[in-house]
């Protein structure tokens, strides 16, 4: 450091460059402290990402190449949005032509490595020993064995030797034994893969350590064939066949755990076919899209109305007004969304109080769960309201006021030269952020799960399903609460299908938008 | 000359930076391509990660720091997460090589846990006879141990001495006495009972004779054979309307305001756990409510059968360090020093039998002891995940109520089948 800092005054750097160096010698950092794990890990698409996306950045902002200069402003924005939106987009897409579940939760070599451990887990009848984990100076492992009836054996990988007590000495640091030593367990844990993997042949299998001081006889009951790609029952000589990431025997005995494999449009069909979706999945559907359409209208008016109440330029303390408008857009939602069901809980709830009515606002199942998507409806419209109220005074401001003038002077009446002045010119600006809504309202999971978690639940539905779920709770419903474990595959073949729509109501909307604009 | 200049300065920044960060991210890949067969001064220290939940944590780490201190350069971290939360995290963090050694569980996770592939096997030989069968029992899924298990829970009647002096011979006698005390005032709710909850509704349930899965003979249990629908399970449907309607079970009543109300001595009785008089701040025992311990009594005749949950230690299949995790859970969690300890902190009777014979003498684990001695283990069975949520559907609709109890869980009843057929 101290030779650099010398020598940087020598250079004459200006500044702005030495700025420049730093914050690239961070990124660069940056990737070189990230790069040994992601090896470790064998990433090795992203390692490729790494490197190109950090020496990318590199030649943009060192080269002096004219034609390179655009890129300054765009690669950074281009490297975040490959990172936060393609690539989670990517994966989902390929996730959702995955079997990816609990059952189907590791690689192949994992899920082998595992099912043959667990086929040599000793019997409960087995024969156990208490162990002391040994080393010789040329660090060769061994096992000082004790049988139940206090019988001493030295436990090499050539076998079983009794072993007379008089050889074993017990010293400060453990027993020493026919120039072995005791290892620690700090020791033993520094050589843990070589001590499970030790097998000391006896009758009856091999003797292998549990823990640092037991050990027992087992054999293992399976083989895995990676000529054949099969696992066979050491014993009976059954064989199990990989079927959709699980080994299968003919008489459809399966071995847990299974793998990850590609399953085509499995997913997609079952979305399609399956009794639990076609039920509550197409109310879950209509009700989705009355929640995302009526909440952006509900916030769209509220907000412009409150916005053009307070745009009267006499008005006094309307700078007060308007921040105590957006506090609701201030506080954090999941806070506000679990405050909200708090007030509107039937027996200890102040709504009930204060109104005096006995109603079951999140409950209520009748008429198709009437109240509490009511309710569901005012709490997004006060949760959202303050956005469209800010964005709508703004856009109200940058409208010039000789237009309403000139609607006055040609005799046009305060509601008629609002429709047809102030409000086109209004939508034109704001339809886009409309849109932007509808589509996050449409996955609005967090505002639902939070006061209602989809319930009142839908009574004699196939699945279980609420009167208040939408397309996303209900996905998350069927993918992790009511199956067996979780079914990331299948709950993003549905997610994809969401993506689909929401994309179609978008576009159909902003071509909508291109038409208002010829209007101007 | 200046641009050279500029790659040269910029070469050394690189530099300096890419030595500082190497010499952070050395030690891990120098340990972890370590020869196979060095001589026997190892320079790694083994370190052990154990995820525990909030309660569980403080006390846990006391006997992880007593094992450090015993094996001097072994270090043992203990991380805090929801209890809901270590099930599903360790089945995505482990496989990725991120998750920890050992995880406290509850024995109702292994179905998932082991379809998953995330728990590896347990062996204690004969040290298997020290703790109570039940508890062996429930860590055992397909023949094998998953487990060492520590605590047995299961809920109980627990009533208030004060406005209650003499237990309730039958339920019909309790609903009595809890329904008049509310009449005269004395009480907000009459029953402490978090609804919908099908967990703490199942000893009422069980009284009638209603079953979630048949039972093998050999205990284990029968994913074809569903009993919310059997002819038991549809009498105390119309039981729990029927108490709904009196007044006895309010569905506006959780686990919070069961806490709060019979904590301040504003219920007369409640259906709860150990864990609510062991909670600090709002628990029975740190509000000094006068209570007691019991079996619920009769129904109908019928012997309320509670769920009982064994909860345990169990090392992850992707464990780094294998052998110091099962030299931690096997040759130190299952010792008797441990498990009182453990059970001085959550007030579940512990599962080795030697500190069980000690904590007996504490009457609310006698209490719960003989409300669990009628209680079934709680089904481990993957199956069983696909049955809470639409039972617990069925009970708000029943709570609610509106609509028929009968066809609420004979509509559970189906949505279970088509879940479980769907896999």
């Amino acid at each position: 450091m101290g030779r650099v800092g010398r020598a940087w005054p020598a250079l004459s750097v200006p500044p702005g460059l030495a700025v420049k160096l730093l914050l690239l010698a961070a990124v660069n950092g940056l990737a070189l402290l990230g790069l040994p794990r992601m090896v470790e890990q064998r990433q090795w698409g992203l390692v490729v990402g790494v490197v190109v996306a950090t020496g990318a950045v590199d030649v943009v902002y060192l080269s002096r190449v004219r034609s390179l200069l655009p890129l300054k402003y765009l690669i950074p924005g281009t490297i975040l949005l490959v990172l936060f939106q393609l690539y989670p987009v990517l994966y989902t897409f390929y996730t959702s032509f995955t079997n990816w579940s609990t059952a189907h939760n590791l690689s192949k070599e994992q899920a082998i490595e595992l099912i043959l451990a667990r086929s040599e887990a000793p019997r409960p009848d087995a024969q156990r020993f208490q162990a002391r984990p040994l080393v010789d100076p040329q660090g060769r492992l061994a096992l000082l064995l004790t049988d139940r009836q206090g019988r001493l054996f030295l436990g090499t990988p050539n076998g079983l030797e009794a072993l007379p007590p008089a050889e074993v000495r017990e010293g400060p640091a453990g027993v020493e034994v026919r120039g072995y030593h005791q290892l620690s367990l700090v020791e033993a844990a520094a050589h843990q893969e070589e001590l499970l993997g030790l097998r000391i042949p006896t009758a009856g299998g091999s003797i292998r350590l549990n823990t640092v001081t037991t050990a027992a006889v087992a054999t293992p009951t399976l083989r895995y064939d990676p000529r054949r790609d099969v696992m066979v029952n050491v014993e009976s000589g059954k064989v199990y066949r990989p079927v959709e990431g699980r080994f299968v025997a003919d008489d459809g005995e399966a071995l847990f755990p299974g793998w990850r494999v590609f399953v085509g449009f499995d997913n997609y069909v079952k979305a399609f076919t399956s009794p639990a979706i076609r039920g509550p999945f197409f109310r879950a559907f209509v009700w989705n899209y009355v929640f995302a359409a009526s909440t952006v209208f509900l916030q769209f008016v509220l907000g412009l109305a409150l916005a053009m109440a307070l745009d009267h330029r006499r008005l006094r303390w309307r700078r007060v007004y308007r921040s105590l408008l957006v506090i609701p857009y201030a506080l954090p939602s999941y806070l506000t969304s679990l405050i909200w069901a708090g007030l509107l809980n039937q027996q200890f709830g102040p709504v009930n109080r204060l109104l005096g009515t006995n109603l079951d606002w999140l409950g209520d199942p009748r008429w198709f769960g009437l109240l509490p998507k009511s309710a569901i409806l005012l709490v997004t419209m006060w949760l959202g309201f303050p956005y469209f109220f800010l964005v709508t005074t703004g856009a109200l401001q940058s409208i010039p006021a000789e237009y309403t003038e000139a609607a006055a002077v040609d005799g046009a009446s305060g509601w008629y030269a609002f429709r047809t002045v102030k409000l086109p010119l209004l939508l034109t600006a704001v339809a886009p952020l409309l849109i932007a809504s509808f589509a996050f309202n449409f996955n609005n999971f967090n505002t639902i799960y939070l006061l209602t978690r989809g319930g009142p639940p839908i009574a004699g539905a196939q699945t279980p399903a609420g009167h208040t779920d939408i397309l996303i709770t209900y996905t998350y419903r069927l993918a992790f609460e009511v199956g067996q474990g979780s079914q990331f595959g299948f709950a993003t073949s549905i997610s994809v299908l969401i993506f689909v729509m929401v994309m179609a109501i978008s576009m159909l909307s902003y071509r909508k938008t291109k038409a208002l604009e010829q209007v101007r | 000359m200046n641009r050279a200049l500029r790659f040269l300065a910029l070469a050394a920044v690189v530099a300096l930076v890419g030595a500082a960060c190497g010499g952070q991210a050395a030690p891990p890949t120098a340990t972890g391509t370590a020869p196979p067969t060095t001589s026997p001064a190892p320079t790694l220290s083994g370190s052990l990660l154990i995820w525990a939940d909030e309660t569980r944590a403080p006390i846990i780490k006391t006997f992880a720091d007593q094992f450090a201190a015993q094996n001097p350069g072994v270090t043992v971290e203990i991380q805090q997460l929801n209890f809901g939360d270590i099930r599903d995290q360790l089945t995505q963090a482990g496989p990725a090589g991120e998750g920890p050694d050992v995880i406290i569980g509850a024995h109702d996770w292994l179905g998932q846990l082991v379809t998953a592939g995330v728990v590896a096997p347990i062996d204690l030989g004969d040290r298997a006879e020290e703790f109570l069968p039940v508890a062996i029992q429930a860590f055992t899924y397909n023949g094998q141990l998953y487990g060492v298990p520590y605590a047995i829970e299961n809920v109980a009647l627990v009533r208030n001495t004060e406005l209650v002096p003499e237990p309730p011979a039958t339920w019909e006698e309790l609903t009595q006495v809890a329904l008049d005390l509310k009449e005269k005032g004395a009480v907000d709710i009459p029953l402490g009972l978090q609804v919908p909850d099908p967990y703490h509704e199942f000893p009422l349930f069980s009284a009638f004779g209603g079953y979630v899965f048949a039972q093998n003979p050999d205990g284990t249990y029968n994913p074809e054979d569903l009993g919310i629908d059997s002819p038991g399970g549809l009498r105390a449907a119309r039981a729990f309307r029927e108490w709904t309607k009196m007044g006895l079970i309010n569905k506006d009543v959780n686990y919070d305001v069961m806490i709060e109300k019979f904590g301040t001595g504003k219920a007369p009785f409640a259906i709860t756990g150990p864990w609510a008089i062991s909670q600090p701040d709002t628990g029975f025992k740190a509000t000094g409510v006068p209570y007691v311990v019991e079996p619920i009594p009769p129904v109908e005749g019928g012997m309320p059968r509670p769920f009982v949950g064994v909860q345990g230690f169990m090392v992850s299949a992707f464990a780094k360090n294998p052998l110091i995790a099962q030299t931690f859970v096997v040759d130190f969690m299952a010792t008797d020093e441990a498990q009182y300890a453990l059970y001085q902190v959550g007030g579940r009777a512990p599962a080795l039998r030697s500190a069980f014979e000690r904590a007996s003498s504490d009457p609310d684990i006698q209490g719960f002891g003989q409300s669990g001695a009628n209680g079934l283990p709680m089904p481990a069975i993957p199956e069983m995940a696909s049955v809470w949520t639409a039972w617990t559907d069925a009970y708000t609709i029943i709570f609610s109520g509106k609509g028929d109890p009968e066809k609420a869980f004979r509509d559970a009843a189906e949505q279970i089948r088509t879940l479980i057929a769907g896999g």
